[in-house]
């Protein structure tokens, strides 16, 4: 069984779907949060089984972000369609998820480049890429 | 140097008078599990960082607390051992100048992602890395 958990334990998280590729993203609203850039992948929310009680933040009219309110590990994403977008650091051990992109990149810190390995888009994977 | 910075909702804001640190990236499983990625900071030396809102701090260590928005969740703040407060360099507003000097604790990094770049790569702690000052 694949898991997830936050720092101190309080929350966990269990997943019974596969899990797909990672992408970064690097808007604003990310960059406050996780403090540098999120990554996380999508699992839909009745493969997963939570024990612990997950702080929310409507961070927009349609979403929201989940953290643990003692430890303040970024947890969880949602736009209320199902999914959950998991933070990639989150997860226990090597699942074999792999990272394949980067999105809101145009919205990314002045202190930092990712390279030039996977692809970077402006805004979401549907619009341009742009220089890393 | 006069920056600011502050988590995602703005119940906490800071303002740093004195020099910021290169930024330095941490790929240490404490850093991962809290920011949901690996974290990159700056630092500043204690006296010199005004913070203004209620932080929550969490002893994360026997040396180090980490500090965040209780009510957004933004990582802002790792307070450790030596005269530096670590600050995220994700909540910092605007460019004050900083960039990218290496990664540290690089053996613990996730299996998802590579480090790119010729920035210096340190397996665990790097002195040089972590405490350099900026002119």
């Amino acid at each position: 069984m694949v898991t997830a958990s936050c720092l101190c334990g309080d929350i966990r998280i269990e997943i019974s779907a596969p899990l797909g590729a990672v992408t970064a993203c690097h808007c604003t609203q990310c960059r406050k949060i996780t403090g540098h850039h999120s990554a996380a992948v999508p699992v839909a929310w009745q493969a997963l089984t939570v024990t612990g009680d997950i702080t929310w933040f409507e961070s927009s009219e349609a979403a929201r972000r989940g953290f643990c309110g003692r430890c303040g590990s970024y947890l969880i994403w949602e736009e209320y369609d199902g999914l959950a977008y998991l933070s990639a650091g989150a997860i226990d051990g090597d699942t074999g998820m792999r990272m394949d992109g980067h999105i809101f990149y145009a919205d990314k810190g002045d202190y930092y480049h990712v390279g030039e390995m996977l692809p970077c888009f402006a805004a979401g994977r549907s619009g341009p890429e742009v220089a890393p | 140097m006069n920056a600011g910075g502050g988590c995602l909702c703005g119940a906490i804001a800071y303002r740093v008078t004195g020099p910021l640190r290169p930024v330095v990236a941490c790929h240490c499983t404490q850093c991962r599990k809290t920011s949901g990625h690996h974290v990159a900071a700056t630092s500043a030396p204690r006296d010199t960082v005004e913070i203004a809102g209620a932080v929550t701090w969490y002893r994360s260590s026997d040396s180090a607390r980490r500090g965040f928005c209780g009510i957004c969740g933004s990582n802002l703040f790792w307070d450790g051992p030596g005269t530096h407060l670590s600050i995220f360099a994700g909540t910092l507003d605007g460019d004050p100048g900083v960039r990218l000097a290496g990664h540290i604790f690089c053996a613990d990094k996730g299996a998802y992602y590579e480090i790119e770049g010729d920035l210096p790569k340190a397996p665990g702690n790097d002195a040089v890395l972590t405490t350099q000052v900026m002119e």
